[in-house]
């Protein structure tokens, strides 16, 4: 037994992968995750329109912070339908008329408990687009991008670096085929599939759930198949890194996990140290889970969107591009030195 | 005389500060069978990645066809590489539509040995099953020239002899053949043989040319086993042919003088070396 554990020792210091999966890992996942693990918002981006507005600023406790900055024109209620703050007061009415967001789960629980405080009859407070607060609503909309990451990132990258793996991906090399059609040959079953697996499970999430379909249905499978390119662009570029399955699926976890705990569908963003945030807005789960939630439950439109639709867009061809670039340079790496060449001529 | 199928006139190939392939120049004529020779770490297999334009050379000019290896090329090649290059999931029959439909042709007969075999996937049946596929997959688009890179490898005998009937057939027909190997007798059924050793292209030509002037001692005892042993034991290159001790790279003296030391006696005479001691020979100069 002491040969085979010493064995297994000397195995493991010299796959470095494994190593930093067992040694840098948990450092980093402990020390992020430690920061995203909040779910106590301490602060709410609010609006207050109407008439009566400075008083009714000037009464709100510190975790209201309100935002000035916001369309003058537009209601209380379409400022949580754009997502521009999570709670907005009309002060046109008597009593004033609070209106939460309840597409933004957590926060709307603080804001309903902070609002219980105020005095009988000082405020009105309506929670829209998920009026009980349940915990499904928001979840499953997100869940169906996490679902779509599973799918491109890992089932991707193994479907592909198990061509490599057994050698096939030289016999397509020399085979008198379009680099481009072997990459587009080998993506366009995993992202037909991964269509169905969206239909299948929005269709699922909304029938068993109860989730509400406010929105736009086009709008929907719009941002979803912008998604998948991004992580099906994951899912190439980690089998254009890895010999084996093995290290495509330690890869595809290394790149899941960060999008589970940060893209806020678990913890909200809003409850994050700056920093922790700012590495969740660099995940494409999180732009997703934005626009997912916005069209399912808040039925916004492609306006209050923009900003989420843009930032995937760019993900997907910077992600998808880099991806086929270093898919096409294993295929044909004559044509690419050949190119490069005449590129330096 | 016609363009050479594959002409590679001073390839190199370096990684890093290590060169793979150095300075290697070969052709291969239509209807020959040229054997690219050497042991393990030779840069064979670099070379062929290169002809096939897997691998970018650094130096040299390397023409298929009278081109630049491209897809227009590979077209007229057939390749059996080392690990087949067969997808294991699919059925024998489902490898072959692909290979056709990549190509471009149709209905590629399914080897007669393979017939019973051809629903069942290919990590379903033996690995001589499997060679026979994979050169049926390569040949199916009639290439002109095939390119085999250790084609026979862990195929019993009587396989790897009927590979070798297909590759005589083949090259009757016109079709040029690139082959490595490690088995003298697949060796001697080439036309030519290009004998690579740590990268660089040590001797090419035919048989004879191979073993040129190299000769073996071969060692004659009454025990040949405690011959064998002692002659070993030296640190001499010792090989046996039948109860026949052979020894290469070394004088007379040298073996008599490590049998008397062993308390054995024995007589030398020089020999023809074997195309197998000459490229043992030649590899550790």
């Amino acid at each position: 037994m002491k040969a085979m554990i010493l064995k297994e020792f000397r195995e493991l210091r010299r796959d470095k992968r494994t190593m930093a999966m067992l040694i840098a890992l948990p450092i980093v996942l402990l020390t992020i995750f430690g920061y995203a693990a909040n779910f106590n918002v301490d602060e709410i981006p609010t609006a207050v329109v109407g008439d009566n507005a400075a008083p009714i600023e000037q009464q709100l406790p510190d975790m209201f912070p309100v935002e000035s900055d916001v369309d003058a024109d537009a209601t209380a209620q379409e400022l949580i339908r754009d997502n521009v703050v999570d709670v907005a007061i009309d002060t046109s009415t008597q009593p004033a008329a609070v209106y939460i967001d309840g597409s933004s789960l957590f926060a709307a629980q603080s804001a309903q408990a902070a609002f219980a405080q105020f005095p009988d009859g000082a405020v009105s407070v309506e929670i829209l687009y998920n009026p009980d607060l349940t915990t499904a609503w928001v979840m499953v909309p997100a869940l169906i991008g996490l679902i779509l990451t599973f799918i491109g990132t890992i089932i991707t990258s193994i479907g592909l670096v198990k061509e490599r793996q057994s050698g096939t991906i030289e016999q397509l090399a020399v085979m008198p085929l379009k680099a481009s059609d072997v990459i587009l040959g080998k993506i366009v079953p995993y992202f037909i599939l991964a269509c169905v697996d969206m239909v299948v499970v929005t269709v699922v999430g909304v029938w068993l759930f109860d989730v509400p379909f406010n929105g736009n249905v086009a709008l929907f499978a719009l941002g979803a198949a912008i998604f998948l390119f991004v992580v099906l662009g994951l899912g190439v570029l980690i089998s254009t890194a890895s010999q084996t399955q093995a290290q495509a699926i330690q890869m595809a976890i290394m790149m899941l996990l960060p999008q589970i705990l940060l893209s806020g569908f678990i913890f909200p963003l809003d409850a994050m140290p700056t920093v922790i945030a700012w590495i969740g807005h660099l995940l494409p789960l999180t732009y997703f889970v934005e626009i997912s939630q916005g069209i399912m439950l808040r039925g916004a439109g492609f306006d209050s969107l923009m900003v989420n639709f843009g930032v995937l867009t760019l993900m997907a061809v910077v992600i998808f591009g880099a991806a086929v670039a270093r898919f096409r340079r294993d295929l044909a790496p004559s044509a690419h030195k050949r190119a490069t060449k005449d590129g330096a001529k | 005389m016609s363009e050479p199928l594959l002409s590679a006139t001073q390839v190199t190939r370096k990684f890093g500060d290590f060169t793979a392939v150095d300075n290697v120049s070969l052709t291969v004529e239509p209807g020959e069978i040229v054997g690219l020779l050497g042991a393990n770490g030779a840069g064979k297999t670099t070379l062929i990645r290169m002809i096939l334009g897997l691998l970018p050379a650094t130096e040299g000019d390397l023409r298929l066809f009278g081109h630049e290896p491209s897809r227009q090329t590979r077209a007229r090649l057939g390749y059996v590489p080392q690990g087949l290059g067969l997808w294991d999931s699919l059925t024998a029959r489902e490898n072959l539509d692909f290979v056709d439909q990549a190509f471009g042709v149709d209905g590629t007969p399914m080897p007669e040995a393979l017939t019973d075999q051809a629903d069942r996937t290919v990590g379903q049946i033996g690995l001589g099953y499997q060679r026979q596929l994979a050169f049926a997959a390569a040949l199916g688009h009639t290439p002109e020239l095939l390119v085999l890179d250790e084609p026979t490898s862990g195929v019993d005998p009587l396989s790897r002899a009927r590979l070798w009937d297909t590759v005589h057939e083949k090259a009757e027909s016109g079709v040029g053949v690139l082959v490595t190997t490690h088995y003298m007798q697949e060796a001697q059924q080439c036309d030519r043989l290009v004998l690579m050793s740590q990268g660089a292209q040590v001797a090419a030509g035919q048989e004879t040319d191979i073993i040129g002037d190299a000769t073996a001692l071969e060692v004659e005892t009454d025990d040949w086993r405690a011959a064998f042993a002692a002659l070993s034991a030296a640190g001499l290159l010792v090989s046996l042919a039948g109860t026949r001790v052979r020894v290469v790279d070394t004088e007379a003296d040298a073996v008599a003088a490590a049998l008397a030391d062993a308390g054995l006696t024995g007589t030398t005479s020089v020999a023809h070396a074997t195309l197998e001691e000459a490229m043992v020979v030649r590899e550790r100069r």
